[in-house]
């Protein structure tokens, strides 16, 4: 039996080629970027309650606590102390105070002159706590937030789906 | 001026486009991202009612009328060195009933919590119930958080934890 012509077959590699590069956009979706706000060195506790941000929440300081009890600042929120040295962790409640009511002025300069000082501030404040810090260290950084005029203050946990 | 034209008879030329590298590249990708993935842990927030501060703006408008009060518990968690929940209270706030114990487990702080909201459920209170946590210095978050997260399961929608024996 003999094959007539010379045409060759070759596959064709056009679908693919569209299948592997749909693959390719769905993993690089996916990736696991490192958020700019959250510091990967908390392990954060779990809890079934757990409930995700809303739409209402859109303006979010986040406050990465670790397990010594420092406020591990992000890149953007780092800033240069009077000996022109960087802050990038802020020790104790003093500290996490006075940044706090830095940003509650950011927050209120934001809205506009025009509105309440008494309103609530815009922002949520998201603790970022690690598992194992103690509470002696969390509950100052609680009350600076109260200090500072935040009302809404939420704890970060990781969402458990086991029911019980 | 030159003028280009397909004499007649000539075979048109389909410019061959090379599939075959751009698939291998593909693939080298492709490879990377799926050695990589690494799904995020879905991470979610839990509201708190943050202890009042003199001179502050107040969350709420206290009220005047007695039936408006929320009914009020206070759940004393003392902590051991290593940061385990030692020792469990449980007392009803603005009441003679005396302070009473239960067993120091978390599994037993939820059972607590589901009567105590059920009790809040019968008594029809149209303020609902109040939960602080009076906890210890030495409690991990890990603690805290399960302890929060048992409340609100159990109905609570006002939680708030403080330090034992500060108010």
């Amino acid at each position: 039996m003999s094959h007539g012509g010379s045409d060759k077959c070759e596959p064709n590699l056009v679908p693919l080629l569209d299948l592997v590069l749909q693959l390719v956009m769905f993993f690089m979706l996916c990736a696991n970027f490192v958020l700019e706000q959250t510091s990967v060195a908390i392990v954060l506790p779990k809890a079934i309650a757990a409930k995700a941000l809303t739409q209402a929440e859109s303006y979010t300081i986040f406050l990465n606590v670790d397990e010594k009890g420092r406020v591990l600042l992000a890149a953007a929120d780092q800033y240069k102390d009077s000996e022109g040295r960087v802050t990038e962790s802020l020790d104790n409640a003093a500290q996490v105070l006075t940044f706090l009511r830095r940003r509650a002025q950011e927050d209120r300069n934001a809205v506009g002159a025009a509105a309440n000082a008494d309103a609530p501030l815009r922002s949520v404040i998201i603790l970022r706590v690690h598992k194992l810090c103690p509470f002696e260290k969390t509950y100052p950084i609680m009350f600076a937030c109260r200090q500072a005029g935040y009302t809404r203050v939420q704890l970060r946990a990781l969402f458990d789906g086991s029911t019980d | 001026m030159s003028r280009r034209e397909h004499k007649p008879g000539t075979d048109f030329v389909e410019p061959d486009l090379p599939i075959t590298p751009m698939l291998d590249m593909s693939f080298q990708l492709l490879a990377f991202f799926i050695l990589t993935f690494n799904p995020a842990p879905t991470e979610g927030q839990i509201a708190l009612a943050l202890p009042q501060d003199k001179g502050g703006p107040s969350n709420q408008i206290p009220s005047v009328v007695e039936a408006d009060k929320p009914m009020h518990f206070i759940i004393r968690v003392s902590a051991a060195d290593n940061g385990t929940i030692e020792k469990l209270t449980v007392q009803e706030a603005d009441t003679v009933t005396p302070a009473r114990d239960i067993p120091a487990s978390v599994a037993e702080f939820r059972d607590e919590v589901k009567r105590l909201a059920a009790q809040v459920a019968q008594a029809k209170k149209p303020a609902g119930g109040k939960l602080t946590l009076e906890i210890g210095d030495k409690l991990l978050q890990e603690y805290v958080v399960q302890l929060v997260d048992q409340g609100i399961r159990a109905g609570f929608n006002d939680i708030s934890p403080v330090p034992l024996n500060k108010k």
